[in-house]
C-alpha cells in the first residue's frame, strides 16, 4: 500500500469536512483511480470529484498520472485569488 | 540575470508598497508598473450585488512556488524586466483594502513593462492556488475560477 496526504481547498475542503485526510491507497493507483474511491467512499465529495483540481506534491496533475509514494495530493475547485 | 530581484509571498499582514517597491528598484531602475487588486464594496458590472468582505485561502507553499513560476514566464517573455515583486494577501479582507499586488520594474517605460505587470496577475488568477469566499447580504458564496491548468502548468 502507499499511504498518501490529501489536502483539500475551499469547496471542496466544506464538503470533505475536514482539511487534510491520510489515506491508504494501493500501489500503481492513477488519480482517475483516486478520484473513483473517494467519490465511492465519500458520498459527500462525489459531485466535487467530476470537476475538481488535482496536484501532486504541488504541482497540478491529470487523470493519468499515476500516484507516487507518500505523495502530498492537493484537490480544489479552480483558482480565484487576485 | 540571476541578480535581478525577485521577491514572491502569500501574506496574512498589510501589503507594503513602498517596501516591495524599495526591494525591487536597482540603480539601472528608470520605471515600475505597478498592479494591486482591492475588495469591491459595491459591483456594479454583471451581477450588481454589495459585498462586506471577502475571505482569501491559500495552499501556501504550492502559491509561493507557482508566484516564484509566475516570475519566471515573465522573466522568458520580457527579459529586460529588472526586479518582480508578487505578493497576495489572505484572511478576511474589507472593501478598499489591497489584496495583490504585482510590480516589475525596468530602465524605461517603454520596455515592455506594463505588458509584464499585466501577464503577471492574469497568470496569478490562473494558477496560482488561493480562493476567495464572498460574504454579502445575501450570504456567503465561493467565488469559482474558470481556468483549468495544462500539464507543465
Amino acid at each position: 500500500m502507499n499511504r498518501v496526504k490529501l489536502l483539500f481547498f475551499a469547496t471542496i475542503r466544506d464538503r470533505a469536512g475536514v482539511k487534510t485526510l491520510e489515506l491508504d491507497i494501493p500501489v500503481d493507483l492513477t488519480i482517475q483511480g483516486l478520484k473513483d474511491k473517494l467519490a465511492l467512499d465519500y458520498p459527500n465529495l462525489k459531485e466535487s470529484m467530476k470537476s475538481v483540481l488535482i496536484t501532486i506534491n504541488r504541482e497540478y496533475a491529470f487523470d493519468e498520472a499515476v500516484v507516487p509514494q507518500n505523495a502530498e495530493i492537493g484537490m480544489f475547485p479552480p483558482v480565484s485569488g487576485g | 540575470m540571476s541578480s535581478f530581484p525577485t521577491v514572491y509571498s502569500i501574506t496574512e499582514s498589510e501589503i507594503d508598497l513602498n517596501d516591495l517597491l524599495a526591494q525591487i528598484t536597482l540603480t539601472s531602475t528608470g520605471a515600475a508598473a505597478i498592479f494591486t487588486g482591492m475588495v469591491r464594496g459595491e459591483t456594479k458590472r454583471g451581477d450588481a450585488h454589495d459585498t462586506e468582505y471577502l475571505e482569501y485561502e491559500a495552499y501556501v507553499p504550492m502559491a509561493e512556488a507557482k508566484m516564484k513560476q509566475v516570475a519566471d514566464e515573465i522573466r522568458e517573455r520580457w527579459p529586460v524586466i529588472e526586479g518582480i515583486a508578487i505578493v497576495q494577501r489572505i484572511g478576511k479582507l474589507y472593501p478598499k483594502t489591497p489584496t495583490v499586488l504585482i510590480a516589475c520594474t525596468a530602465a524605461h517605460r517603454d520596455t515592455g513593462v506594463f505588458d509584464a505587470a499585466r501577464y503577471g496577475i492574469d497568470r496569478l488568477k490562473e494558477i496560482v492556488p488561493v480562493w476567495k469566499k464572498e460574504i454579502g447580504p445575501g450570504g456567503t458564496e465561493w467565488v469559482e475560477g474558470e481556468y483549468i491548468p495544462k500539464p507543465g502548468e
